[in-house]
Parts: C-alpha cells; structure tokens; sequence
C-alpha cells in the first residue's frame, strides 16, 4: 500500500474514527483502525462490535491496500504531526508513516482479525433530518436514558418513525423524556437505540452540519453525516409502552420562568447535593413557588419566586439532579408544569408564548415526565 | 432556657461486665480469681476480674496463658443471654436520665446529660445517683468519667475505676492531659502509639504542640488530624442515641444440602421477603443488596450488587437475588447455606424517589402484606411459589395468595 493524504484531514479521519468508537476494548484487532485504501479515497474504520464508525476522504493513492494499525497510537501521532503531506507505505505488517522530516514504523496487526463491519442495506428505508435539530433532540432525551446496565432496555432511547414525524423516548424508570420531531420522509419503523451511541452520532452530527441521513434496519441503525457514518447495533428486548404513562389530565397547573427556578433550584439544591437521597420540595401556592431543601449534617435552604399557578396550591419534592434535567432539557424561557398529587408523576413542557414563537408551528413536542420523592 | 453545662458528656462503664456477673450469680466466685471465656487450648478471656487483674491478666489474653499467672484462677464459660439482659436493664436505667444515651457495646454507654442537670442536678450528682440505681437495680459495680467532651469522659471512667467517678472541668483539660501518656488518645492502638514513639512523641502535649503536617505523615492524614485535635482538648462529637442499622439480612442453614435450582429459588425467594418485610418494618430502604451462598465444601462466596436508588420492595430484592445467585453460574452446586441480605440503608419514609414503574403495585402488594403478617401474627400474604416450602408453616394458602401473584412469584 502507498498513499498520500493531506495532513488535516488524515488527522481528522483517523481522530474521529477512534473518538467515536471509544476505548472499551474487548479483542485486541479492536482497539485499532482500518485503513483501506482504493479508488481514491481512504477509508478509516474502528469499531466495538456495537458501534461501528467509518470516515473515508480523498487521497493519492499510488498502490491501493489495507492495513490495521493501533488506533489510539496512531491518533496520537497524527496530533503532533507537522504541516505536512502524510505518507503512508508498507506492507500490513510494518507500516511505514512519514510526514515532513520524521518518519514512523509502525507494526500493524492482522488485518484479517478485523471483523467486518455491518453495512446499511441499499434498499433500507431512510429519513433526513436537521443536524442541528437532530442533535437537539438527542440533547432532550438521552439524559433520562438508565445508565443501569442491570436493565438493558432502559439505557436505550426508543426511535420511532410514523407519519413523517419521529419520536424520540427515554427512561430510566424514575423519569421519562419524549420529544416529537417532524422529518423529511415517509418511513415507517422504529429501534431502540443504545444511548450511548446515539449522544455519538449527536456529537458527529453536531461538527458535521447540514443534515443528516437516518437509516433504519432490523438490528441496527445507522447515521449518515457526509463522507462519515455511524452504525450501531440496536438494544433487544422492549421498552416500556410510555404512551400509557403520561397522565391524562392535572389538577394544578403552573408557569415558570426556566431560567429563575433553575438558578434558585441550583442554589437551594447545594444543601441536597451529595446527599443522593435528599429532595428538594416544591410549594405552589398564592402566585408563588417556594423551594426549599434541608439535610441534618449539613443545613437548610429555601427560595421563592413568582409563578402563573392555575389550580389548587400543592406540595411536591423531586430529586433535584433530575428535576435540574428536566428544566434544562425544556429549552424555553418560560415552562410549564403540570401536577396531579404530591405522589404522581409531574409534567413539564415548553410553554410557547406567542411573542417567541417567531412564526413556527411548534407545539407540546417535548414532555419530560418526572416521578416525585415521597418524604414523610 | 437552658442551663450551660460545661461538662455534659458522661461516660458510663461496667466494671469488669462478664465476671462481675457471674460473681453476682455465683457467691462462690466472690472474691476469687475469675474470667469469663473459652477453656479450651484456643480459648481467649473475655472479661477478667479484678481479682484476677491483680495477676496481670487481662481481657484478649490467651486463656492458658492467663492460667498460667494465677493457677487458682476460675475460669466461667460466657452466657451472653444473661448479659445482654442485663444490659438493658443497665441502658435502662441510663435512659430514665436522658434520652440522649449512645451504647458504645454491651457495657458502656455515653451519655448526654445537659437536658437533665435541672431535674437531677449537675453532671457530678447525675453520675453518682446512676451509680446508685444500677447497683440497686442490677447488684453490679460501675464507673463513670464526667467531661466536656466523649474523649474526656472515656478517659475519666478508665482512671475512676474500679467503681468510682471523676470529673475534669473544661478550662482544666487542656494542663490535666499534657502529661499523660499517647496511649491514652483515643484511636491511639498499639501501633499508632509505637509510631509515635518512635518520633519521640511520649505526652499528650507534645502531640498537641506537633505540627498537623507532620502528625498526618507519621500515622495518616485522618488519625493524624483526629489525634490532633484530641491532644488539643477539641473533641466536638456529639452522642447519638440511634446507632442506625447498618444493613438487613437473613440467612438460613439447610437441614440438608440442596442441589435443585427450584427449590432455592424458593429458599431465595423467602429470604428475599423476609429482608424485605424487615427493611419496611424499620422504615428503611438500602440500596445495596448481598448473595451469600455456602456450599457442601464449606467454601463461601458473597457476591452483591448496588441499585441506582434504595428500594424496600421484596420483589426487586428477589431480582438482584436471582441475578446474582444466575451469575455465579453453579451447574447443580449442593449448597448449605443461603444469605441474602441489603446494606447501604436510608430511612425509608424520609425520602424516597418513586419509580414510574408499571410494575408498582408491587408495592402496595408488599404493604398490605405486611399488615396482614402483623394483624395475624405470622400468618400472612405471600408469593405462591412459597406455599409449597414444607418447612415454613406460617402462610396461608388460600385463593386469595394465588390472585396476588402468579405461580411462580413473578408478574401475574
């Protein structure tokens, strides 16, 4: 094999690949990257059998090949390079890399111990969104995802795509975040996504712009930015009908200003934090949201602000990283929450005023769900 | 209004606890050499007279070394029926002075007294009518140390005994424990104090005087502090009456060894519910859940697992149980013995993060369970796959236990 690529780019190529795929090496052909060289291009591929990332650009290509060098050396090397033209020769075994005046050798492992990586069929349905819009919603929903590995189905995010919208699930089973996004295709399917994975493909899509291909199959997704893709096998098993969780109706309403219960939310959670199990309890009442929060060895806090409540005053408490996630994920300025009981779970949407809604259509499409801590 | 008191801590402590028990029990004991412990070649003393201190032996001494020094020595095997009895007697009587009483093990206690010096007066007389009333009470000899601190207290019950009492008065600290010996820090062992001395630290003071620093390379930074502090008089721990329990278990021994996956299955099951009906009884929730298995060979394992959030519910327990005990990977292992039990405990009912679980009824179940168990003393609600474990004759095997749950103890 004999190439020659620009150095930036080869940079880039090679980081991305093994950033993507991360460092949970089981084998050791999996902790290096596949470079394959033909027609032109390179192409670099790493994965952990459960994702598969792989970035191709163009090169001068005097004798096509293949080689698997360790990943996170090579990445490594590629950082420190000068600018320069790249140059790689050699034979699998002992490869050879030069750039400006240095010059690497480098020992490659077999390349026939890669596995090979699981490709999007031709014909498989596929939908384009919005990177940003896409990398949005990720942002929105994976948080709530399990990181309990106990309970697989819970650390995926559920995709679903049906009349040319997609919905997007999570939960760990103490929260529950939703959101709706309209996309450019008429397909119908649906995949239970590692979350892991899926704030990957979020990341690349986010530095990749645009937008972005989705392709769904039984088994795997993959997410197409450009000249890079990102596959990853699906989670088995199903996940919650969520449908049926999201409560009906409320008793109590109220509007907030994100920005202010967040600041004061933070503030009064200090005497929570640490303390996993120590709530922070939310009053409504009389046009006011009093929080407050106490813990025994360290003290008390407490904090009000003004809130638009509609319905009976009420007492509920909520652990305050996740109600923190929530608010942060409903992206508005102003949100609103709804309530049943101090023992049910409570939502919380974006509330669009008008003045901000600058013309869009958006409506309810985020729900983050959140059950209450029961104190005595 | 409160009275300040400056010298509110006691420390309470039984003389000689075991022997003098048995001397009480024994009059034929009275007066003579005595330890209470094992007698066998390996046996060790647990308590020792005073008679027989007077021969050099003390408590942790090897039982035939202590026969050894005193040839006419008596040596009791330990009741400790009998001593945990009178130990609540004995807390007893500390508790009808102050609910503020921190048992340190079976015969001692520390003992906030501050919220009593205006029904009983000061610290000094407290001590002296407990003496009083534990004698009446139990016929057994105490002594107490009054301080402004637990360190001092401690300190104080040590020198006042046999059956005596001493006070140091706060502003009298800091000059009476200069002089003293390292080893009578407390956290100072054998080996703390060895180190020490090896710095050239004999005094209290001189461990006061010593730089923090150099106190932390020498024994650790937390002993170091800790010493630090106590050489200097500052001891601000406060008594706790509540010890919280720090872990729920229950474990059972099998008149036979098992080899079949069902039938422990079950035995897990029930060990499961038993540690469950305890936790909510107790009104905690641990978030931490533990497998012992012990097999024909004696050979014991414990594996455990920790859940995002504490949980009291018997049928999460049974889940982390049957996880654990499916990841050892036993092919008809023949078991003894089987644990399961939960640590990492929070109060329950102060707070709890409910889960939006469909499954949580369960709860509810497992409640109303538990109040049946109490009404009917034993006989109660319970998984179906228990009804057919022949050596638990408290459930009740009627229609309604089979609409609780399905027949093998998982979703209906």
């Amino acid at each position: 094999m004999k190439l020659r690529a620009e150095r930036a780019e080869f940079a880039e190529a090679v980081s991305w690949a093994t950033r993507t795929v991360g460092a949970r090496v089981t084998l050791p052909a999996l902790s290096g990257v596949l470079i394959d060289a033909a027609d032109g291009r390179m192409t670099c591929r790493a994965t952990d059998l459960e994702v598969a990332a792989e970035v191709s650009i163009p090169v001068q290509i005097d004798e096509p090949g293949k080689v698997l060098l360790p990943g996170r050396l090579l990445s490594q090397l590629v950082a420190r390079f000068p600018d320069a033209p790249v140059e790689l020769s050699g034979d699998a075994d002992r490869v050879e890399i030069r750039c400006g005046r240095a010059t690497f050798h480098v020992r490659g492992m077999p390349v026939g111990d890669f596995p090979a990586l699981p490709e999007p069929a031709e014909d498989a349905a596929q939908g384009i969104v919005k990177a940003d819009a896409f990398s949005r919603l990720v942002a929105q929903v994976a948080r709530a995802a399990s990181s309990d590995e106990a309970r697989p189905v819970l650390t995926g995010v559920k995709l679903e795509a049906t009349g040319g919208r997609i919905v997007a699930a999570a939960t760990d089973s103490y929260r529950l975040a939703v959101r709706e996004l309209a996309w450019d295709a008429d397909v119908e399917g649906e995949a239970l996504v590692p979350a892991r994975a899926l704030q990957e493909a979020a990341k690349a899509s986010s530095e990749a712009g645009g937008s972005i291909t989705l392709v769904l199959e039984a088994g795997q997704v993959s997410f197409l930015f450009g000249d890079r893709r990102l596959t990853t096998r699906l989670i088995e098993g199903s996940f919650p009908n969520y449908s049926q969780l999201l409560p009906e109706g409320f008793e109590t309403s109220v509007i907030v200003e994100r920005a202010a219960l967040v600041e004061a939310l933070q503030r009064v959670a200090v005497v929570a934090m640490g303390q996993a199990n120590t709530p922070v309890t939310l009053s409504f009442e009389d046009g006011s949201v009093d929080l407050s929060a106490g813990n025994q060895e360290i003290g008390d806090a407490a904090e009000a602000l003004p809130a638009e409540i509609d319905g009976d005053g009420m007492a509920i408490a909520f652990n305050p990283a996740f109600l923190l996630a929530g608010l942060e994920a409903t992206g508005t300025d102003r949100i609103r929450i709804e309530l049943r009981d101090a023992l049910k779970p409570a939502v919380l949407k974006p509330q669009h005023d008008p003045s901000e809604d600058g013309g869009t259509t958006s409506t309810d499409d985020f729900t983050y769900l959140l059950m209450p801590m029961r104190v005595s | 209004m409160r009275i300040e008191v400056a010298e509110p801590i006691l420390h309470a402590d039984m003389d000689a606890f075991y022997a003098s028990v048995e001397q009480r029990d024994d009059p034929a004991l009275r007066g003579r050499p005595v330890i209470v412990g094992g007698a066998g070649s390996r046996g060790v003393v647990a308590a020792a007279s005073y008679e027989a201190r007077r021969f050099g032996i003390h408590s942790a001494m090897p039982s035939v070394r202590a026969r050894r020094l005193c040839p006419d020595l008596v040596v009791v095997p330990p009741r400790f029926d009998v001593y945990r009895e009178v130990s609540s007697q004995v807390m007893g009587v500390f508790r009808s002075f102050t609910p503020l009483v921190e048992p340190l093990s079976l015969d001692e206690a520390f003992l906030d007294v501050r919220g009593a010096v205006r029904l009983f007066g000061p610290p000094l007389d407290i001590a002296g009518r407990i003496r009083a009333r534990v004698r009446d009470e139990t016929g057994l000899p105490c002594s107490i140390g009054v301080g402004p601190s637990k360190f001092i207290a401690k300190l104080l019950s040590g020198k006042a005994k046999p059956d005596g009492v001493r006070l140091l008065r706060a502003d009298e600290v800091a000059a009476t424990i200069r002089p003293l010996p390292v080893s009578d820090l407390w956290g100072a062992g054998p080996r703390t104090v060895e180190r020490l001395t090896d710095y050239g630290f004999r005094t209290i003071g001189q461990v006061a005087d010593a730089d923090r620093r150099t106190l932390a390379r020498i024994v650790g930074e937390a002993l170091g502090g800790q010493l630090h502090r106590l050489a200097n008089g500052v001891d601000d721990r406060s008594v706790t009456p509540h010890e919280p329990a720090k872990s729920v278990s229950a474990e059972e021994t099998f008149a036979d060894d098992i080899d079949d996956p069902d039938e422990l299955d079950r035995h897990l099951l029930r060990l499961a519910e038993k540690v469950g009906r305890r936790l909510r009884a107790s009104g905690h929730a641990g978030r931490t859940v533990h497998l012992k298995v012990r097999f024909a060979s004696f050979e014991t394992v414990t594996r455990s697992a920790t859940l995002a959030q504490p949980t009291d519910r018997t049928h999460d327990l049974i889940d982390v149980a049957r996880d654990l005990y499916a990841g050892l990977r036993l092919e008809r292992a023949r078991v003894r013995l089987l644990g399961v039990g939960v640590s990492n405990l929070t109060e329950g009912e102060a707070a709890r993060q409910l889960a939006l679980d469909v499954d949580q009824r369960w709860e509810d179940v497992e409640r109303v369970a538990d109040r049946v168990a109490e009404r009917f003393d034993g006989v109660g609600v319970s998984y179906a796959a228990l009804l057919d474990v022949a050596e638990d004759p408290g459930w009740y095997s009627g229609d309604d236990v089979r609409r609780l749950a399905g027949e093998d103890g998982r979703e209906p």
